[in-house]
């Protein structure tokens, strides 16, 4: 079976990330555990944005309600069961109310005849994570501005006890081989027959409801799934930075995780993980040395990117690897004729 | 009695100002398709520009009339560098212009720092309105605010320009064809959309305080305004300005600071999901 080219790339860069430990120091390795959770709700987002073309601007909603799903239940603070601090519950927790929400919002914002699409569904989320994160701003119980501290790491106990995941080294195993897993999942579902039914509804919704496939009811389950992963990287993501706090929720890293998926190419799930991955690293190394010059440089790059490479720096690098292939291939073929 | 007046007076502000933001961000949507994410960004640019010019020792009045063109300018540049590259790509223009603002607040970040300045109001005093006091300034800056929206309806609907921009907005390649110089019209649309956004931040500068994101809180709402407006028309952005800044504003003054923006946000969401054209809708060809 022929191996695609994004799949290439992914498999390389696996290869790459799994053996790294070896040469960098531990802090840095405890650096990555946190750019992959990043690269989990980046692969969300591409897979909303690339593969069925719905473009959200506020997805930090969605991983917001799994870092404070998660918080909430880790701290002990669900109403009435407070004995519960299991981080198994707190997982669950978190994808399926960040899963129940999306699901919600899809079904507002995609039912009927006349449903929210193209740049009016962007603005109309923006102003919805705005609301998100003014709601747990001015809410009591999820701490306000200052947000819940001493979110205890992941503990594998039923009901927490047991051992943690905090050794750098075992937090980045861990989260590659969650990502891993998540990506391999997302690509699973772009090629069953649900996700051929979703690219369809992207290249052209009108042709795909004609054919028979309920647009509505396939667009509103993509956002479901796009938003429990993105609830499950936000509880991943609690674990390890220890507090959750409004700026998960709204506006700022709707934007960041928006220019990851950008900048890395929203066409493939690889591409946009490797999206997340290279910018959280490059604004590490930058940061010290450039400051504050760090954004602009940022938003320079980011403006460049999208108008000379509007496939992403690693959606291009995948386009290169397809040419590549093809010349190649022609090269054989014509060997074998003349053979 | 002073009390109903001062709250009337302020939502007509807040409507006022909301429009001129609007009016611009619309006038850019419909004529050239492109969705200006750094709209906002403009708008704190014409708070730093009136600073900057009263710093240099400009009287206010003078500052506040340059201040829009010196905005408008730097929205030259940046339609001549970024935006038109990112014709036709309607999603594109999302991306390139919300680069464009975290460029712009980052550059307003390494100049002023991320502190926060404030530009005293010229001295004019208060005036009497049913025996309250409200200040003569903000009277200015809704008189400004009047004034140019009616200027830039004159323009759109009496002269031969306006003529053209409304040709253009209606089907552009149409327009293209009979003559129409759209690729001019594009940058002095740009340009003066920009200049809007300046005029609006310039304005509001001794009543907000100015400090790099001091954008970020118009263009969301601006661009709820001219969804529930709808696009297409002129006086739809109006009409939704009218409706998101006076509930804001009303909101704001009976019930509390905090909950106007949900209210309206929420309230919004709705009416753009009920009437996805705007109240104010007409057909518009689709490209």
């Amino acid at each position: 079976m022929k191996i695609s080219s994004a799949n290439l790339l992914g498999l390389g860069a696996l290869v790459l990330l799994v053996v790294m430990p070896v040469v960098v120091s531990s802090w840095v390795a405890a650096d990555f555990g946190m750019y992959f959770v990043y690269a989990i709700f980046a692969v969300s987002l591409a897979f909303l944005w690339g593969h069925v073309g719905l473009l959200s601007l506020g997805h930090a909603v969605y991983f917001g309600i799994g870092a404070y799903a998660m918080s909430i239940v880790t701290l002990g603070m669900v109403p009435g069961l407070s004995w519960l601090v299991s981080a198994w519950v707190g997982l669950a927790a978190a994808v399926v109310l960040a899963g129940a929400f999306a699901w919600l919002v899809g079904s507002l914002f995609f039912a009927g005849r006349r449903p929210l699409r193209g740049a009016f569904l962007g603005i109309v989320t923006l102003a919805l994570a705005v609301i998100i994160e003014r709601l747990a701003i001015n809410s009591t119980f999820l701490g306000g501005l200052n947000g819940l501290l001493g979110v205890p790491p992941m503990s594998l106990g039923l009901n927490g006890g047991g051992p943690e995941i905090v050794e750098p080294l075992a937090v980045f195993y861990a989260m590659l081989g969650l990502l891993a897993v998540v990506s391999a999942l997302v690509l699973a579902i772009q090629k069953s027959r649900f996700g051929l039914a979703l690219a369809s509804v992207r290249e052209n919704e009108l042709r795909a409801s004609t054919l028979g496939h309920d647009a509505t009811r396939l667009k509103v389950r993509a956002m479901a799934v796009s938003g429990a992963l993105a609830g499950l990287a936000g509880a991943l993501f609690v674990v390890q930075f220890g507090f959750a706090s409004p700026s998960l929720i709204g506006f700022t890293l709707s934007a960041d995780v928006l220019i990851w998926v950008a900048l890395g190419g929203r066409g493939h799930i690889v591409s946009a993980a490797l999206g997340a991955i290279g910018v959280r690293y490059l604004e590490s190394q930058l940061s010290d040395m450039i400051g504050a010059t760090w954004p602009l440089a940022l938003g320079a790059v980011f403006v460049l990117c999208v108008i000379v490479f509007p496939r992403g720096v690693f959606g291009e690098v995948i386009g290169w690897i397809d040419a590549v292939r093809a010349l190649r291939e022609k090269a054989d073929v014509r060997q074998t004729a003349a053979m | 009695m002073d009390q109903v007046a001062t709250a009337i007076l302020d939502t007509s502000n807040a409507i006022l100002v909301l429009m001129l933001v609007s009016l611009g961000l619309a006038i850019i949507f419909g004529l050239m398709n492109v969705i200006n994410m750094a709209h906002g960004e403009f708008l704190m640019l014409g708070g730093y520009a009136i600073m900057q010019l009263g710093a240099f020792g400009l009287p206010f009045f003078v500052a506040l009339a340059l201040a829009p063109l010196i905005v408008a300018v730097i929205g030259l540049i940046v339609e001549e560098l970024v935006i038109s590259r990112t014709y036709h790509r309607l999603i594109d223009t999302i991306l390139a212009t919300w680069g464009l603002a975290l460029m712009l607040r980052q550059a307003v970040i390494l100049q002023y720092g991320p502190i926060s300045y404030g530009v005293a109001p010229p001295n004019v005093g208060f005036v009497q309105v049913f025996g309250g006091q409200y200040p003569v300034y903000r009277l200015i800056v809704m008189g400004v605010s009047l004034a140019t929206i009616l200027a830039t309806f004159a323009f759109f609907f009496a002269t031969r320009w306006g003529l053209a921009a409304r040709a253009v907005i209606a089907n552009r390649d149409m327009a293209a064809c009979l003559g129409i110089n759209t690729r001019f019209l594009d940058r002095i649309t740009f340009a003066f959309g920009a200049g809007l956004a300046g005029l609006a931040g310039a304005a509001m500068a001794p009543i907000i305080s100015i400090d790099p994101n001091s954008g970020l809180g118009w263009v969301v709402p601006a661009f709820l305004s001219i969804l529930v407006g709808g696009l297409g028309t002129v006086s739809g952005p109006l009409a939704g300005a009218a409706g998101v800044g006076g509930l804001d504003s009303l909101t704001a003054t009976f019930a509390s600071p905090v909950w106007a923006q949900l209210v309206v946000f929420t309230a919004a969401i709705l009416v753009i999901r009920l009437f996805p054209n705007g109240l104010v809708s007409r057909r518009r060809r689709e490209a």
